[in-house]
């Protein structure tokens, strides 16, 4: 069975396949080759270098490197279904190329270089095409060097509509990131220093939201708000607390998920990730709540003030149905999966936690970690499946035979988070530690604590080369980074 | 002649320290870490059981403290203690902590780069010696062996 996107593409059409793949059948290939678009959007993003204004004192403009002259980029808005064109040009001094985070797409418009495509050089340009399959909050970022290119402001959202949005008084988006400024408001140039790749990347100390220090937010009593989270930060893990609001989690990494509010309340992104998330606002009217961070232990800041208007939108806040519409992803047959194991280690104490871990690592690893200040020297910080990266082009670490389910199974033997980002698919995160997840929820990049198993689950309906990485951009820079390979239709691994 | 001048001088400026400590004290330390680093807080406690007291402080700007300290990347250790008026970086044994306190020499530190196995605060079983350096010049030399 295929999938496309035809030109009479009708809503019916739609719900139609996204029934098909709840229940559980489709697991067929997409036909890229034919696919005619009834509506093209088109955009123009050019990457260079730019003032912007990011912390309150008005007589500060710190140096950026941003699409389009601001932080964040332009917000490219379409509907589902609709075929998006983007040219971008390059106007920075390097090379660069532009991965649309998140979105299913054809392997050649991913944006990695090397891998995918030639670097975009200074001066030139390059224009990605592909159709909107999946309704969602997704991001653009470079894929090259992009701990310090994604560090110095290069990102900006990416929003599907879905083609029957839930209803809500207002959809906005947050894109949250964090800079290591100095003194002077300008963006400190320690990138890729042997602390930040070695430990948990580079924590900034300004946290802005859309490219602003924030202070405050307006909001009426009664009012429902969707604000779609992104993370942008190189490293930062982002644990927001809305005080009195209960925030209902409705789509993690653009897919739809059954609305729960989580443990604690509390929202946690890692890099990279997205939550959408409903919040009525049940204070009352000229009510101030202030959101702050806790997730570093010792380091909890403010970030941003929660300020009710006078006069309220209404005095109930509505009983709106949140559940999003499912998109049309191949529900993986986990009866008939392939396993595969994949074990990450390296990092400041990973010999510590892979003694700890013991056997169960294999004494191969261990030989192949060697001593670790000598790997630290050579730039081999972190390991996939006993790897380190040194580019985009290498040998394929898994080759999947398309068409079929997958499963990984995923240890992080190490002592650090690591938010782990597979290319050109979304997964299901079926456990964590041996405990089923509540929700199996959708994600294309998952969070995994140190020590923790996770397995994840997928159909490799995507043919090509791709991406497989750690979203700490300097432990991607440091090794974490692999390549899976999903046959072409037909072909054998 | 020079040098016992020289002596002299450091015991004095020794002695003036030492007045704000009770004698047999430890002066108090500020341990600042990577607030995920675990074997930090394992090097807290081991100064602690060797009489000192320590205020820990997590932080994000370990790099930059440790880059306006004078620690070059290469030599940075895992964290940063300030211990009356010089910095200590990384897992340095105290026996070095007390030999710099006592000769009071005119450097800013000393760091121990990294995290070895087997150093204080860490698990594991030493691989060899550590080599403690100085900080304050523009390369740092060998402070110490152990």
């Amino acid at each position: 069975m295929n999938y496309k996107i035809a030109p009479e593409f009708t809503r019916r059409f739609f719900l139609k396949s996204s029934s098909i793949a709840l229940a559980g059948g489709f697991t067929g290939a997409f036909a890229w080759d034919d696919v005619q678009a009834a509506a093209i959007k088109t955009f123009r993003l050019r990457a260079g270098m730019s003032p912007v204004a990011l912390i309150p004192d008005a007589a500060v403009k710190t140096n950026a490197w941003c699409f389009d002259g601001t932080v964040p980029g332009p917000e490219i808005r379409v509907r589902q279904g609709e075929r998006l064109r983007v040219a971008v040009e390059n106007a920075l001094d390097e090379e660069t190329t532009v991965h649309w985070h998140g979105i299913r797409l054809p392997n050649p418009m991913d944006g990695v270089p090397h891998l995918t495509q030639p670097p975009i050089s200074p001066g030139s340009a390059f224009t990605y095409e592909f159709d909107t399959l999946d309704a969602g909050t997704f991001w653009y970022h470079p894929h090259q060097r992009s701990f310090e290119q994604v560090g110095r402001g290069l990102y900006g959202p990416l929003i599907v509509e879905e083609q029957t949005p839930i209803r809500v008084d207002r959809d906005l988006t947050w894109i949250l990131d964090d800079w290591r400024l100095a003194r002077d408001g300008q963006i400190s140039g320690d990138f890729g220093n042997m602390h930040d790749m070695s430990h948990n990347g580079r924590i900034g100390n300004t946290v802005t939201i859309n490219g602003r220090v924030p202070e405050t937010f307006s909001v009426r009593r009664g009012e429902r708000i969707r604000l779609r989270l992104i993370n942008a930060a190189n490293a930062r893990i982002f644990g927001i607390d809305f005080d009195k609001h209960k925030p209902v989690i409705i789509a993690i990494d653009g897919q739809p998920v059954a609305p729960h509010v989580p443990q604690d309340e509390l929202i946690v992104l890692g890099p990279a990730m997205r939550i959408d998330v409903v919040i009525d606002m049940v204070g009352d009217v000229s009510q101030r709540f202030t959101l702050t961070d806790p997730f570093y232990r010792g380091l909890k800041y403010r970030l941003v003030d929660l300020v009710y208007a006078d006069t309220p939108l209404r005095d109930r806040v509505p009983d709106w149905d949140m559940q999003l519409p499912a998109n049309p992803l191949a529900e993986p047959d986990l009866n008939d999966a392939e396993r595969h194991d994949v074990i990450f280690n390296g990092g400041m104490m990973g010999g510590m936690v892979m003694q700890e871990l013991g056997g169960s690592m294999g004494h191969e690893l261990m030989g192949a970690m060697g001593s670790m200040r000598g790997m630290m020297h050579s730039g081999k910080i972190w390991f996939i499946n006993g790897v380190a990266a040194e580019g985009h082009i290498m040998e394929p670490m898994l080759r999947l035979v398309h068409g079929r389910s997958h499963i990984v199974s995923m240890t992080n033997a190490t002592a650090w988070h690591h938010p782990i980002h597979f290319h050109g698919h979304s997964f299901r995160v079926l456990s964590r530690n041996g405990n089923p997840t509540a929700h199996k929820e959708w994600q294309d990049t998952v969070l995994m604590a140190p020590k923790e198993r996770i397995e994840i689950a997928f159909v490799a309906d995507n043919p090509g080369d791709w991406m497989f990485h750690c979203h700490i951009l300097e432990h991607q820079a440091a090794g974490m980074m692999g390549v899976i390979r999903v046959t072409q239709p037909g072909e054998r691994t | 002649m020079i040098r016992s001048i020289v002596t002299a001088l450091l015991l004095a400026f020794a002695a003036v320290i030492s007045t704000t400590v009770a004698a047999g004290e430890k002066p108090a330390a500020t341990l600042y870490k990577n607030p995920q680093c675990g074997c930090c807080e394992g090097y807290a406690e081991y100064l602690r059981a060797n009489g000192y007291s320590v205020d820990v402080k997590p932080t994000h700007e370990l790099t930059p403290m440790s880059r306006a300290a004078g620690i070059p990347d290469d030599f940075q250790g895992c964290h940063l203690t300030y211990i009356d008026n010089y910095v200590v970086s990384g897992h340095v044994p105290v026996e070095t902590v007390n030999r710099l306190l006592s000769e009071r020499p005119a450097i800013k530190g000393i760091t121990l780069p990294g995290m070895p196995m087997g150093s204080p605060g860490m698990n594991g079983v030493k691989q060899g010696p550590f080599t403690i350096y100085t900080i304050g010049s523009d390369q740092p030399t060998v402070y110490a062996t152990e």
